[in-house]
């Protein structure tokens, strides 16, 4: 079963002024445990894809469903409460909040669940120690490199125990082997827990790292391939 | 976690918020010192209108206070006199003849009241024995002694052991008068006070009057203020044709400087509380408005308006609320010192004694004003907290992102 399945979704950004059609009738699904990378030139569309497929933006026309509900009706408030229990999500850069350490950035998500102190507690270590960052659980994200910092958003995203994992193009600020190492977490996610990633790159190398590619060109989808 | 967020939040921005604390520790300082003078002036007043003018209580025929006539004496006043005087609850008591009329100098003449009164009793309630400047008090050991003030002694160009005219009408309307001495200058700081009365002995007033045993007036000082409604009502009570009146129904301005220290409040309190919304929103809005993209990011991973509202809110009441405890105590401290030393109004005493208002200030304040300040501060920073919110989680979680 598809848990993100999107149907002729189309999104026209200032459609009374100078409209602008970033998606023009996109259909995907995307089932349990893929690891599903979005690429395509800039402005074909990937981020606001992502954002639509994420709730955080609604499409003008199609209908959205994750995990077998029509999120397209949900209001605003209910749409943050579907987020935080069904959606992880890592950005591009400021993910964490400046004045938490990395564990209580990653408690912070269970916080909003309302998990007891002990069990999230428990939970942000193993997460973090998964993502080899063990021994900086009390670094502000201020003290942490750019791809430790990116880590820490992994961590929080499945802190949340979500259906699956967006990620606009997460390695975008990284150096080539942060991006490698980031990659290598995700996929390690993606295989033992069986994570679902969903994540929009222009990095070839992350690319080649994808199982399934999906090629937006000016707003729809030029060409959909499963790499083995 | 929300309040260790919102904690280390207000420091992330140390010299910004810094600023508001600060401005808040000043402001309630100023307003504790502030309401505390205010407090102590004004009742410092209203006991020196106690002390010299009203006292606690005070009995008239009801006809005498519409009109002052010579004629509305207080039946069996001295029979009332010597029962009250033997009330457990009476500090001091004084039974006076009163009227209006004229006094007259070689130099010159005005309108005066003219208070008869018996000297040993008179002392323990006006002290204006303490208050004589030249000569002595009355003590009727010589016929028509006058005391006057040193302002009505000037005015008259009057002296020690001069003499002067009074002209008044007796108990059956005919004018008469008499020459009388002076025996003794006072100069009690209040300057209406002082140019409007002058004090002799009840005896010689009452010989002249045609009226042995005439009374207007008893005057009566509680050891208790606390016991005032009590016996007010019970001689109310016992003589429901005379009019019992306390201070504040005598002076009404002294009613009104009572009231004033609540207005002041009031007044200090408003000014101070807007000055501080506009601060605490202008830092917080600037505080929201740099947050931008870390507020969208927490919408967007799923915290919902009413956490992001509350954690606003609570930043800014922390904010708002972490000077005030120690401007209290600051408060606190300067009023504890200035109630011991007193404050000297040294170069405004001439301008303030005319008011009746005493020179040096001695500062209290009651605790109730700690809590209202407090309390006061607690609603600003609330209504502080109300338009940064709501800018908060006006917030599109998709534009704040797209920003990154
Ligand atoms: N808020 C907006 N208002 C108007 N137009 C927008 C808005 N957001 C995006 N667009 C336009 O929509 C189109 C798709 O943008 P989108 O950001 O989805 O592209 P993208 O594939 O993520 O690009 P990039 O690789 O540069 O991040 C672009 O033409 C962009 O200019
Ligand atoms: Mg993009």
């Amino acid at each position: 079963m598809a848990i993100i399945e999107i149907n002729n979704i189309e999104k026209t950004y200032n459609p009374s002024k100078v409209p602008v059609h970033a998606l023009r009738g996109v259909d995907l699904q995307i089932k349990k445990g893929e690891f599903t990378a979005i690429v395509g030139p800039s402005g074909s569309g990937k981020t606001t894809l992502l954002n639509i497929i994420g709730g955080l933006d609604s499409p003008t026309t199609g209908q959205i469903i994750i995990n077998g509900q029509d999120i397209s009706k949900l209001s605003d408030n209910n749409m943050i409460d579907f987020r935080k229990e069904n959606i992880g999500f890592v950005f591009q850069a400021y993910n964490l909040i400046p004045v938490l350490t990395a564990l209580e950035n990653v408690e912070f998500i269970m916080v909003l669940q309302k998990k007891d102190k002990k069990a999230r507690q428990e939970r942000a270590k193993e997460l973090l120690t998964a993502v080899g960052l063990a021994d900086k659980l009390d670094k502000r994200p201020s003290e942490l490199s750019g791809g430790q910092q990116q880590r820490v958003a992994v961590a929080r995203a499945l802190a949340s125990k979500p259906a699956f994992i967006l990620a606009d193009e997460p390695t975008a600020n990284l150096d080539s082997t942060s991006t490698a190492g980031l990659l290598d977490m995700m996929a390690k996610m993606n295989e033992e827990e069986g994570m679902t990633f969903v994540f929009s790159t222009h990095d070839q190398r992350v690319i080649d790292r994808a199982r399934r590619v999906v090629t937006l060109v000016d707003g729809k989808i030029e060409s959909d391939i499963y790499n083995g | 976690m929300l309040f260790q967020i919102a904690w280390r939040n207000i420091w992330r921005s140390k010299l910004r918020s810094m600023i508001v604390i600060g401005s808040v520790l000043l402001g309630v300082w100023a307003l504790t010192f502030l309401m505390s003078f205010n407090r102590s002036l004004i009742n410092g007043y209203i006991d020196d209108a106690i002390r010299y003018q009203t006292s606690h209580i005070q009995i008239h025929l009801p006809e005498f206070v519409e009109d002052r006539e010579v004629a509305f004496l207080l039946p069996d006043g001295e029979k009332l006199f010597e029962s009250l005087k033997e009330e457990e609850t009476t500090a001091a008591i004084s039974l006076r003849t009163s009227l209006s009329g004229m006094i007259k100098s070689p130099r010159a003449a005005q309108g005066i009241t003219i208070t008869g009164v018996m000297p040993s009793y008179e002392k323990e309630i006006t002290r204006l024995d303490e208050k004589i400047l030249e000569g002595t008090f009355l003590d009727g050991s010589k016929r028509n002694q006058i005391m006057v003030s040193q302002k009505l002694a000037e005015k008259l160009k009057l002296k020690l052991r001069k003499k002067v005219q009074l002209q008044f009408q007796d108990v059956n309307g005919e004018f008469t008068g008499a020459t009388f001495r002076v025996v003794g200058i006072y100069k009690t700081g209040n300057t209406v006070f002082d140019l409007s009365n002058i004090l002799v002995n009840r005896k010689d007033l009452n010989r002249l009057l045609g009226k042995k045993d005439a009374s207007h007036e008893i005057a009566l000082l509680l050891k208790d203020k606390q016991q005032l409604d009590v016996v007010k009502q019970k001689i109310t009570a016992d003589h429901p044709n005379l009019l019992i009146e306390d201070y504040k129904e005598i002076s009404p301005d002294v009613k009104l400087y009572e009231q004033q220290i609540g207005v002041s409040l009031a007044i200090f309190g408003t000014i101070f509380m807007l000055a501080l919304i506009f601060g605490i929103i202008n830092t917080m809005l600037m505080a929201v408005l740099e947050r931008n993209r870390e507020i969208g990011m927490l919408m967007a991973v799923g915290m919902n308006k009413l956490r992001v509202f509350g954690m606003i809110v609570m930043e800014t009441l922390l904010l708002g609320m972490i000077g005030a405890p120690i401007g209290l105590f600051l408060g606190f401290l300067t009023v504890s010192y200035f109630g011991e030393h007193g404050i000297n109004l040294g170069a405004f005493a001439e301008g303030a004694e005319r008011f009746g208002i005493q020179t040096v200030i001695k500062t209290d304040l009651d605790t109730n004003v700690y809590l209202i300040i407090m309390f006061g501060v607690l609603i600003t920073a609330l209504i502080a907290s109300i338009y940064p919110s709501f800018k908060a989680i006006k917030l599109k979680p998709v534009e704040a992102i797209r920003k990154i």
